[in-house]
Parts: structure tokens; sequence; C-alpha cells
């Protein structure tokens, strides 16, 4: 049997891998977009796991709104992305520095 | 099933999408560069969608959609105050993009869009409805900040507050997801009442950490503020001008749902929290404020400070408590659409005064102006008789009812650290000689929206007790 | 006991996948690694009885969202050691920050109790449909959160579309008007410099690199027209 401890526990270490990589990949836009769908992925399934362990349908629904969001936000995302590259020719974060203070 | 009052109910946000949509077919046939059609008819929504949300406004709170929507006082002023603030917010940025000669259609059809998020959020009464609001506003003001294509700052801006949303929103939903494990339920209130009779369960605390990132992060409150700075100084004036205003109030809107509807019965948890947090803002904001010398990024920093201000009257846990705070963030999103809108009047093509020293010796340019500004000033560093100093002062007494007398006295400190800063604006206007004497070329709309908008402060701020009165009631029947 | 088996090949090969995304040197291989999580994940949901949501993950993500990220990947010409200069700088704190927020999570959820949830799952029979389950919950429960999802999505389009259109090219015929109109400073750049000393090396005539600045000046006005 799995246990719902054991889902959620998996996808706490899902949660940590996806927000180290935010960490790690400091520089590379691309990669952080992808870790942001993998932080989504562990929500989801916390979400998923809940529904399955409480008999309740709910939590699979907003699983499914959770899936359009991010498609969405990803979809912006990139095209974000493709603007800041034909003005910059860089997606490297560190040289987003032209405004400090 | 669906009912018709429960369509009724949704009728100004039925509407809004709906001439949204008609808006963005109309633009795509335009061939006029200014885009005139497009802009009034914008403006003819904001005022119809106003007028409808009024004239639906139910006598009692009404849900909906199976509790997940909520019409109440709250939602019926706040939205009121939206639509407001966006008209305003829309005239400005129709004189910005015509004078800076970017102008899209777009621009007015994704305001449109965001405005509907922002009644989503404030509407809210389930986690998917406040995720799903959240996100419709956000992502709109994503695309409204990277439009202007050409603007190596403003597509840095829109990259870093989308990743750094997208982290934030992250979080919120692992937080609602730990509280639906626990609660078994998405409706807000079913929630609360699922956690009075449960009694209290570390998970919910965790939860509850989770999400109050996601509401610090929307509101922009220290530890999570990184964002405001350069998203602020980096978009295109007018986009910051409507980022800093309207969004606000259903940030706040969200943050009341969340931790009274919700989480009320952790009110001893989140309080912490909020008091780390509201201090932090306050230090933070008003300190870094001082060395700034580009006004927006200053502006930037004194909004950190205000959501400071504004966390302490949520923080007293008290009907009386959060209506200190509705008022307050009303006034500050009118002053700080104020600020901006001065900003924009000085602008011309190809040239923002977004330097503090764009602003010397304005007396001499224009007096009336140097006026308007000066009221705002004052008014956002808390000055007597201005309406901001009633927000602050509304605040600090909820606080002291309260019991944290050592609190107001650390918000009293800071708050006159942040006088600093303002009245620098003020000595440069009225005691520095002008860099350049080219008078002021606005039109006269842009003219008199800002008068307007000024007068408001000084006016609202003779006589304060109205809109208090206002904010009070609603939410004393709320509680 | 299968059940449990195939549940922990999957949670592994989810958190490895996971773990060379984060760390693989190239965009490309990180977006496979991706790829390969959102598969080992969909496994992990039919167990959990979501198979529709199994399936959608499967069809939407892997088959839409991580080909855009491809197209983008391969769009965009990456200088790939410039963006990971700083990885062995930040690895021992992201990996402090990393473990130990792992450590507390997972203490955090192995002492909290689930009053509502049990592990004593009744299952569903074969002839429960899980689409059918969602279908009805979305097109009545869910009707009006289901229509914000469609605005959402409309405002995706919309952004997307400004904000990477760069207007119709669909005619490449020459313009008279504009040709006649140009001026030759339009096209010509002039370029002042310094004569360099003769100890320098042949290759680095003046002359020819401000005509290489001309003649690449004119190439780029010629595409601009």
């Amino acid at each position: 049997m799995i246990t719902l401890s054991n889902v959620l526990v998996l996808a706490a270490l899902l949660f940590c891998i996806s927000v180290a990589g935010i960490f790690l990949n400091r520089k590379n836009i691309l990669i952080i977009l992808m870790c942001i769908e993998l932080m989504l992925l562990s929500v989801n399934m916390n979400f998923i796991a809940f529904s399955y362990f409480l008999g309740d349908i709910n939590g699979q629904i907003f699983v499914f709104f959770i899936l359009t969001v991010a498609a969405a936000e990803s979809a912006i995302g990139l095209a974000i992305l493709v603007v800041l590259f034909r003005n910059r020719n860089t997606i490297n974060v560190d040289d987003l520095k032209s405004m400090e203070g | 099933m669906i009912s018709k009052a429960e369509i009724l109910i949704l009728m100004p946000e039925i509407f809004i999408l709906t001439l949204a949509c008609l808006i963005l077919i109309v633009d795509t046939f335009s061939q006029d560069p200014l885009r005139r059609v497009t802009y009034y008819l914008s403006q003819l929504t904001l005022v119809l969608t106003a007028v409808l949300v009024i004239g639906f406004s139910p006598e009692q709170t009404v849900y909906a959609f199976g509790n997940s929507f909520i019409s109440d006082g709250m939602s019926v002023v706040l939205k009121t105050g939206v639509f407001v603030i966006s008209f305003f917010a829309f005239l400005y940025s129709h004189e910005y993009l015509k004078e800076h000669g970017w102008l899209k259609g777009e621009y007015f059809v994704l305001g449109l869009f965001a405005i509907l998020g922002m009644m989503i959020l404030i509407s809210a009464y389930s986690l998917l409805t406040v995720y799903l609001g959240l996100e419709l506003l956000s992502l709109s003001l994503y695309a409204m900040i990277a439009m202007h294509r050409e603007s190596t700052t403003a597509s840095e801006a829109a990259m870093k507050f989308f990743v750094l949303g997208a982290i934030a929103s992250g979080m919120l939903l692992y937080g609602m997801s730990m509280i639906y494990g626990v609660t078994g339920s998405l409706e807000l209130g079913t929630i609360a009442t699922n956690i009075e009779s449960n009694g209290d369960n570390p998970l919910l605390v965790f939860g509850l950490v989770f999400i109050m990132v996601g509401i610090a992060f929307k509101l922009g409150a220290v530890p999570f503020h990184m964002w405001i700075p350069d998203v602020y100084q980096g978009s295109p004036t007018c986009v910051t001008l409507f980022i800093a205003s309207a969004p606000k109030l259903a940030a706040f809107a969200m943050a009341m749902r969340l931790l009274v509807d919700g989480l009320q019965p952790l009110l001893n948890d989140w309080q912490g929290m909020l008091i780390i947090l509201s201090i932090l803002s306050m230090a933070t904001g008003n300190i870094i404020a001082i060395s700034q010398t580009n006004i927006k990024r200053m502006l930037a920093y004194s909004t950190i400070a205000h959501v400071g201000f504004l966390l302490l009257g949520l923080l007293s846990g008290t009907p009386s408590g959060y209506a200190g705070s509705m008022f307050y963030i009303i006034t500050y999103a009118l002053m700080s659409m104020g600020a901006f809108g001065m900003i924009i009047l000085l602008g011309r093509k190809g040239f923002e005064a977004d330097e503090l020293a764009h602003f010397k010796g304005l007396s001499e340019r224009s007096p009336w102006f140097a006026f308007i500004m000066l009221i705002l000033m004052f008014s956002m560093a808390g000055v007597p008789p201005f309406l901001g100093f009633w927000g602050k002062w509304f605040v600090l007494k909820e606080v002291v009812d309260a019991g944290f007398v050592w609190l107001a006295a650390t918000a009293v400190f800071f708050s006159i650290i942040g006088a600093y800063y303002y009245i620098r604006v003020i000595k440069f206007m009225y005691f520095d000689k002008a860099d350049s004497m080219t008078a002021i070329k606005a039109s006269k709309q842009m003219r008199f929206a800002l008068s307007v908008n000024g007068l408001a402060l000084l006016i609202l701020g003779l006589m304060p007790g109205a809109l208090l009165a206002i904010c009070v009631s609603v939410l004393s029947i709320a509680a | 006991m299968i059940e449990q088996t195939v549940f922990y090949i999957f949670s592994a090969l989810l958190l490895l996948s996971a773990g060379l995304m984060i760390t693989v040197r190239n965009p490309v291989f990180a977006a496979l690694f991706l790829i390969l999580s959102f598969f080992s994940t969909s496994a992990i949901w039919l167990l959990l009885e979501a198979e529709f949501l199994a399936i959608t993950l499967v069809v939407v993500y892997v088959g839409a969202v991580m080909i855009l990220f491809m197209f983008v990947v391969m769009m965009l010409d990456i200088n790939l050691s410039a963006l990971r200069e700083g990885f062995a700088r930040y690895l021992p704190i992201g990996g402090m920050v990393a473990i130990s927020m792992a450590l507390s999570m997972v203490l955090v959820i192995n002492a909290g109790e689930f009053g509502l949830a049990s592990d004593t799952v009744q299952r569903h029979g074969a002839d429960y449909s899980n689409t059918k389950e969602l279908g009805v919950a979305l097109y009545t429960h869910y009707l009006y959160p289901f229509e914000i999802a469609g605005a959402i999505l409309l405002v995706a389009i919309i952004a997307a579309i400004t904000l990477t259109m760069r207007g119709p090219r669909s005619s490449k015929a020459q313009k008279p008007g504009e040709q006649v109109l140009v001026k030759s400073t339009d096209r010509l750049r002039i370029i002042k410099m310094k004569s360099e000393g003769a100890d320098s090396e042949p290759e680095k005539d003046p002359l020819a690199e401000s005509k290489l600045a001309q003649s690449e000046d004119i190439t780029v006005k010629k595409e601009s027209l």
C-alpha cells in the first residue's frame, strides 16, 4: 500500500529540488523556468495525493486548473524571454543589472 | 445547478469580460494611430461596470457558484475603488503612450483583463478562485510591462517580475495544498469552521507559512520585496502607475480573504508573522529610500514602507483594524497614482522625468503642479491635514488598541525617518534652481485629472470621516 | 506489494531525473530530463487513480509545453559556458538550503496528522470513470473557475502575440517612394579613426576596417528598409 505520507514526502523532496535548482542555476533563466514547472508539479502531486486519500474530487479539479494556468504562464514567460533575448542578446541573469540601488 | 440569481450577481464580471473581448476585436480593425475608439470604449466599460457593481450590490453578503464567489460590502467598495483608480490610470496611460509613441490597443485590453482579475480576486471565496484571480491579474501585468519591446529595462523588469511572481505563486499553491489536505475543503468558510472544530494542527501552520510568503510577495513586504524597486523603475511609467495603484487593493483583498475569512482561527500564528514583516518593511523601505536618486525607485521603497503600515492594521485582528487597513490602502493607491502621474506629466517624447533632479525648480516652471506635488508628498509623509495622515492615524490607533504600543512607537519612529525623503522632493521643487525652464507640455485632460487627483487628497483629508465610515461599516458587517 | 514497488521505482526515477535536470550543463538535456520527470509523475498519478490528469500531463506538458521550451532553447543562440560559471560557487549554499529545507519539510509532514484523510482508501470499481466525474464537477459546480481559466488562456494568447509578433512580412517588394527619399547620410557612416602606428599588424589596416564597417552598415540599413 502506498501511504499518504509516502507521496507527501516525495512531493516535498521534489519541491526542495526545484528550490535548489533555482538557487544553483541563478544565471540561466531557461532552467529557472523549468524549475518553476517542477515546483508546480510537486504541488500537483500534493493535491492528487490528498484527493485520493480524502476520497474527494476537488483536489483533482484544482490540479486541472493549475495545469491550465501553468501552461499559460510558461507561454507568457517564454514570450518575455524571447523579447529579452532580442534586446540584450543574453539570458544570463548577471547581465540584467541595468538597475541598481 | 446554476440559478438565474447567481448569474445576475456575476453580471459586472460577465459584462467586463464581454466588453474586453469586443474591444479586442474592434481594435484589430482600427486604423487610428491614437487608438481613440479603443481608449474611449475601455473607459466607457469601466464606468458602466462600476455602475453595474454598485447597482447589483446586495443588501447582505451573498455567496454564489458553490461558495466560490462572494459579494459583500468589502467587495463592492474595493471594486468601486479599483474602477475609479483604473479610470485615472487609463487616462494617464493614454497620454503617456501617445507622447512616447508606442500606443497599442492591446494595452487597454490587457488592462481590462487585469481589472477582471482584480475583481475575481476581491470576490474570491475559495482557494481556487483566489489562485485564478491572482494569476489572471499577474499574467496581464507581466505582458503590460514587457509590451514596450524596444526598451531593455522594461523587458528586464518583466522577466524579474515574472520569475519571482511565478515562484511566489508556487509557494502559495504549496501552502494551499496543505490547507486543503488538513481541512478537506477549498471553500474559505468551510476551512475556517473545520479548523475551529478540529483544533490546532502543526500542518496548518506549515501551510500558513507558505501562504504568507505568497501574500507578502504580492503586497511587496520585506523580505519578499526584491521585485518592487526593479519593476517600478524598469517599467514604462504608465505601467508602473497602474501596478502601484489598483492591484494593491486586490492584494489587500487577497490577504483579507485568506487570512481573515479562511484562517481566522490561526490568528495568533499569523499575527506574529505579520509583526515581523511589518517592522522589516517599514525599516527597509524608509531607510533605503533616503539614498535613492531615481524618483521611481524612491517611490518603490516608499511603497514597501507603506505596506509595512498597512500590515499594522491587519495584524491588530479586529474589524476596526481591518477597516483602518482598507482606508490606508485606498489612500495609498490615490497618492501613488498622483505621484506617478506627476512623473508622466513632466516627461515628454524620449525623456522620462524619473530623476529627483528633474523636479528641481518646479515651482518656477509651474507653481500649480508644484503645489499638487506638495500635497502628494505631504500626504505620503503623513502630514496633517492631508489624507495620508489620517490613514496612518487610524492604523496606529488600532494597533495601540490591540495592545501593541511598542509597535506603534516603532512605526512612528520610522515614518519620521521616512518624512525626510518626501520633504527633500519639496525642497528641490521650491528652493532649488531649475536645470531647464522648458514649459510643461500636457493636454487639458491630463492637467485636469492630475489636479483632481491631488485636490482629492486635500479635500478628503479635511473630511476623512465619510470614507472611514464606509470602510468601518462594510467590515463590521463582514466580521 | 507490487503497487508499492512500482511506486518506489517511479519515485526514484522522478527524483533522479529532477536532480539531473537542475545539474546538467545543456538546457536541451535539462528539458529532456524534465520530460522524463513528467512521465514518471504521470505513472505515479495513475497509481493514485487520477487517470485523466495523468494522461493530460503527458499530452499537454510533454506534448505542448516542453516542445515550446525546446523551440525556445533552439531559437535562442545561448552561450552555454557563461551560463554555468556560477554553478560551483552556488553549490554549497544551494545544497545546504535545499537539504535543510527538505529535512524540515519531511519532519513536519511525518509528524503531522491529517485528521480527515485516512490511509485506508476504498478503491473504485472497474466501471468507475474518473474523466466523467471530473467532467461533471467541472461543468456544474466549477463553471465559474472554468470560465476564468478561459480568460487566462485568452490573456496568454494576446500577450504572446503582442510580445513576439513583428508585423506582417508578406511582401518583399521595393518601395520606390522610400528609396527616393533616402539620403546618403542614412546609408553611409563615416568613421573617424586614428591611424595606427607602422608597427601594428598588417591585417589591422584601419582603412579596410572602416570600409568593412561601412559595408556592414549598408547591409543593415538595407535590411531595415
